[in-house]
This record gives structure tokens, sequence and C-alpha cells, in this order.
């Protein structure tokens, strides 16, 4: 029995340490804030009835949509429009898409979530969308 | 089964270790220090020098090579003609001058606490470091001393706006290179607002588009300031009171010596920059009378925020029936009234005016005699024309507004504007006392009477570089009634015609086509014979 806890104890914390390593990416907002303008708003603006400004929502608004991680109303994710294949299909039009096209998913949604944060109604520097 | 389950996470664990020994540990790749990892910065800090201070542990020389630029005297010598400059000195007809309203103004200093003149100028720890080097985009400082919050304080005092307190701590740990960002917190913002100043220099430069500028474009080119501005020992290069009018050398190459300005087109692109389209050896050929700025800048404040054209102070101070402050605001929502500043004309997408200019600069001071009767005062006299060999022809931001003057002693006025005390203009609303205090303040003569006055103030463009395909037609110049209407001393072909020269090129182009004609139609009637 104490040798399972043991193990156990080990292997939780390298679980925890691997899953710190893993989320020690230092987010960079100012990507996140270019990615944000040329191809959420760019697509919004154009196709979904107008852009939507990350002012107008707070921290934990924008915290609790991107957790959910459901875009149009649940119809599809936020984290596909942050996905290298979407990147990939509109890069050809898309200059952001094309800069960013090689970013791995997981550090553009941070980049874009760290943007969203700092820009929100309550954030740091309140951003519009252009 | 336990002793499974064992081995199952035990060959997990292994897994695990040896993923993380093929792994690359993270490392970041734009910098060689992370600066989260410094004790020095490992702390709480209380106030701004003492971040400085633990800047200065490692960074030994830097205060005191900031402590040798304008950014931090605020004052520069013109070498061409020993006038005295700077923010210090000069006076301007946006929010006149700096003297008094130095609370207000020297929040955009690069240091803590200059307020008055017992600042101590040769401190280290008051030089900002935070000021330029923050990559968090959260710093912020106070007005009345240019100190960052650390608790949540009502600024300014009296005006129930509540400035959040910032992490000093979590901002020093994440300082970086300068950016767009951090050089436009104070650029961006000159005269009092976002694009009130430059024309060429506002918010939307903080991530602009190609259309916007091609240079700093967040999707391409991604310039920062200093890609241009370089900054040897703190100093950045490119000031626009020692501006260079033509730049006659050629592109900087890596590891040669180029003591001329690096921030000019041609310090990159050369003297022959064309190289493609339809006569690159035509465009070339403008380069020794147009600066590229004329061309490639079709219009300034491109990017959504307008630029303040005219200000006129004399309108100032107005109150509604209350007896309050009020502002007025136009179909688009900018300011266009306001009693503590007069009357405003805003504009964007504006078509710049054009002017020789061969970088030499002259400023009606403090002190210089100005007169009413003399039409509009200079603030800045452009030097330039076009046949001294150092000019060029500029597109130019042109301020122009009305100001107070001194009708006895002739002079522009310094006026305390921002305070809460008695005698400032913006609490008061009363011009002869806001201006002795300010005169009194830069130990200057004031006769007690304040009359106003028209002025101008010229502005190179050099911002906001559109894509080539934006750049100015041929016809937009060559013609009558084109962009270069007004400049003088040179032929512009399409704009200018000599009658006489008119006629007899028409009388010769006229007899040839008769004679060809004639010629033509005798050979006809000679060979039916």
């Amino acid at each position: 029995m104490k040798v399972h806890r043991l193990v156990s104890t080990l292997i939780a914390c390298g679980l925890l340490c691997a899953s710190t390593l893993a989320s020690a990416y230092d987010a960079d907002w100012k990507r996140g804030r270019i990615y944000y303008r040329s191809v959420c708003t760019a697509c919004h603006a154009a196709q979904a009835g107008g852009s939507i400004a990350p002012s107008t929502m707070t921290k934990a608004e924008w915290g609790a949509y991107l957790q959910k991680d459901k875009h149009a109303k649940g119809k599809d994710s936020v984290k596909q429009y942050v996905s290298k294949s979407y990147r990939a299909s509109i890069r050809s039009q898309n200059k952001a898409a094309d800069k960013f096209a090689d970013l791995p998913d997981e550090e553009l949604f941070e980049d874009l979530k760290a943007f969203l944060i700092k820009g929100a109604k309550d954030g740091d520097a309140p951003a519009s969308c252009s | 089964m336990k002793i499974s389950h064992l081995g199952l996470l035990a060959s997990l664990l292994f897994a695990g270790i040896v993923q993380a020994a093929d792994a690359p540990a993270p490392t970041k790749l734009n910098t060689t220090a992370d600066h989260s990892k410094f004790k020095e910065l490992q702390r709480e800090f209380t106030s701004g020098p003492e971040v400085t201070k633990a800047c200065l542990t490692c960074h030994t020389e830097a205060a005191l090579q900031i402590h040798r630029t304008k950014h931090w005297t605020w004052e520069l010598v013109n070498p061409l003609n020993q006038q005295r400059l700077g923010k210090k000195n000069v006076i301007n007809n946006y929010c006149l001058s700096s003297g008094t309203n130095l609370g207000a103004c020297a929040t955009c200093h690069v240091g803590y606490g200059w307020t008055d003149a017992s600042f101590d100028f040769k401190s280290q720890e008051n030089v900002d470091c935070l000021v330029c080097h923050d990559t968090s985009g959260n710093y912020k400082k106070l007005q009345g001393g240019g100190q960052p919050p650390v608790k949540d304080t009502e600024n300014p005092p009296g005006s129930g706006k509540i400035v959040k307190a910032i992490d000093l701590a979590a901002i020093a740990q994440k300082v970086g290179k300068t950016s767009r960002d951090t050089c436009g917190a104070c650029h961006f913002f000159g005269g009092g607002g976002d694009g009130v100043k430059h024309g060429d220099m506002d918010s939307s430069l903080a991530s602009p588009e190609k259309s916007v500028d091609v240079h700093m474009d967040a999707t391409g080119l991604d310039f920062t300031c200093s890609t241009c501005h370089k900054a040897p020992a703190h100093d950045v290069v490119g000031s626009r009171y020692t501006p260079t009018g033509k730049d006659a050398g050629d592109a900087h190459i890596r590891g040669k010596v180029n003591k001329s300005n690096p921030a000019t087109c041609q310090s990159c692109h050369g003297q022959t920059p064309h190289k493609a389209g339809a006569q690159p050896a035509k465009l070339n050929q403008h380069s020794d009378k147009v600066a590229c700025q004329t061309c490639h800048i079709p219009q300034f404040a491109r990017g959504g925020v307008p630029t303040k054209m005219n200000w006129d102070w004399s309108a100032a101070g107005k109150l509604s029936p209350e007896g309050k402050p009020m502002l007025k605001k136009d179909a688009h929502g900018h300011v266009i009234y306001d009693s503590k500043k007069g009357d405003f004309v805003v504009a964007e997408n504006v078509t710049p005016e054009y002017a020789w200019f061969n970088g030499e600069v002259t400023y009606t001071l403090l002190g210089d005699k100005v007169d009413k009767a003399d039409g509009i005062t200079q603030i800045n006299a452009l030097g330039g024309n076009a046949s001294d060999g150092r000019s060029l022809i500029w597109p130019m931001k042109v301020m122009r507004g009305s100001q107070p003057f001194d009708p006895v002693n002739k002079t522009l006025l310094k006026a305390h504007l921002a305070g809460n005390d008695d005698t400032a203009f913006w609490k008061n609303f009363n011009w002869e006392k806001a201006i002795e205090t300010g005169m009194k303040d830069a130990n200057a003569p004031f006769s007690g009477k304040v009359d106003f006055l028209k002025t101008e103030m010229y502005w190179p463009i050099t911002h906001m570089v559109a894509p080539k395909e934006k750049a100015v037609g041929c016809n937009e110049c060559h013609a009558t009634g084109g962009r270069l209407d007004k400049i003088q001393g040179v032929y512009i072909p399409g704009r200018d015609a000599n009658q006489l020269v008119n006629l007899i090129g028409w009388l010769a182009a006229g007899g040839t086509l008769a004679g060809v004609m004639l010629h033509a139609l005798v050979r006809i009637v000679r060979r039916k014979n």
C-alpha cells in the first residue's frame, strides 16, 4: 500500500511538472491583437454581421467564452478558427493567417486569449476592434 | 491488478521522463535574458525609482546614457542657428508650452517626479526604464510627476477618475525592446490626445494594416520605431528639431560607418529607389527635387484617427448659462469646442500642403518680437528654396491657430493652464492670471495685456507611407491646380506653360502637318497627270 502511494505521488508530481512545462508558454498579446483584428474582425465585419470589440465583454465573460469554446452559438468551436488547418485554408487571402501559419495552435490560442483579457471592458487596456 | 496498475503508471512516468529528456527545454528565442529569473526583480516594488535601482544593478551605464539625451533634458541647441529648443523652451500652437504645466506635460518625460525646477536631473534612479521597455502594455504613469500608480489613485486629483494600480514587479519581469506601443504611448498622443499633433502618427500605428503604413504593417514588415530611429547609447536619432531635408547619401551598409541620419528613406532605399514599373528612370529623376514622402504619402491621418488642423485659443473660456465648461462635438463625435481650449478643426485623410525644405527650422521663441500687423506668425519658419541645392519639395501638415500674445511687449506668451490652483486657466478661465503665472515662472516680462494673433506651425510628414499602388499619380502634380500648384522656382511640365513658346510649338507642329499634307497632295495630283 505504501509503495502504491509512493509511486502514485511520484507519478502525480511527474505529470504536474509536465503540465507546468506545457503551460509555461508566455502568451504574446500583441500577436493575439494582430490575429484578432486581421482574422476574427475581418471575417466578422465581412460575413458575420459586424465586428466585436474586446471591450464589449468583461474578462470573466471572455474567459468563460473561451473556456466553453463554442463559436457561433455552438455551431462550431473558437479553436477551430485558430487552428493550423484553418490558417492554411485562408492564408492565400489573409496576411495574418499566412504570417502565423506555422505557430502551434495552443500558442496562438493563448495569444488571442491574452489580448482579449487585456482588452476586455474591465481589462488593463480596453481595446476596440480596429 | 494492483501490480499491473502500478506498472502502467510507472511506464507512463518513464515515458514522460524520456520524452522530457528528448524535448528541448522551453526557451525564449527573442531575448537572451528572461528578466523574470532575476532575483533583483522578484520582489514587491512600491515606486518607479525602486525598479530603476534594480535595473541599474546590471545595466550600470543606462541611466547616465539617458541623462545625455533630449528625452531626458527636453532641451537641445540647434547647431545650425544656436537656437535653444526642446519641449522645455519651445512655444507651439497646441498646448502652448510646458513651463508651469509640467505636472501634466511631464507625464511623458522619461523620468519620475519632474513637476518643477527642483527636479534632480542628476539622479539615476529618477530615470524611467519601464516607460520605454515595458512589453506587457500595462505600464501607466500618473499626471503630476509621472509616477506609476502602485495603488488605485484618483488622477488628476479631484477629477473623480480612478487609475487602477499596476504590478510593477510583473512589468519589470517582462521588460524588453522598445516597440510601437511604448514609443506611441507618448508620441501618438502629442498635443493632448490621440493623433492631435503630428498628423502622421496616432494610435492606428500601434498595429497597422499595410494600407496605413507599408513599413509598420503588422502582418508584413512590422517595423518598430527603432528600426529606423536607431538609438546608439539610448540617444534616439531623427529629431524634428533638426531634421534632414535632403539626404544625398547612399543606402547604409552594415559594417560601414555612416554618420548620416538613419531614419531617412535614402538610408535604406538609396538615391535610385525605383527599379521596376513603367518608367523607373523617370521616377528616379524626381529624387533630386522631390522628397520620397511627397509621392508616397498621399494623405495623412489615414488610420481612422483625426488630427487637429486648427486651434483657436481666443474662443476658449466660454461657459454654459449655468457657468459650467462646455464640450461640443461634431457628427462623428470629435470634440470641436472645449471651454478649456477653444475651437478646433479636426480632419482625417488630409492631403498635405507642399513646401521647399532644406532641414533648417527657425522657431519663434519666447522673447522674439511678433506683430499682429505682420499677418500670420510662423511658429517654425522652414528654410529652403528651389535653388539652394539642399532642398526638396516636402509634404507638410500646416497647423493653424490663434494664440495669446502680449500686444505691448509684442511677444508670444506662456500660460499656466493645468493645475488645481487659483491661476490655472483650466480652473478659472482667466487669461491674465494664467499668463502672469506662466510668464513669471519663465522669468519673462508680461505687460498684463493679452491679445490673440494667428500662427502657423509646419510638420514635415514622413510616416504613414502608403503602398506603392496608392502613391500620388503623375497627373496630380503635372497639371494646373494640382498638388504642387503653389511650388515656385521649378518648371513642372503640365503645370507650367509659356504662351509664346506654346504658340511657336503649335505653329511648328501645324506647319509641319500642313507641309506633309500639301506634299502628299502634290504627289497624288502629279501621279494622276
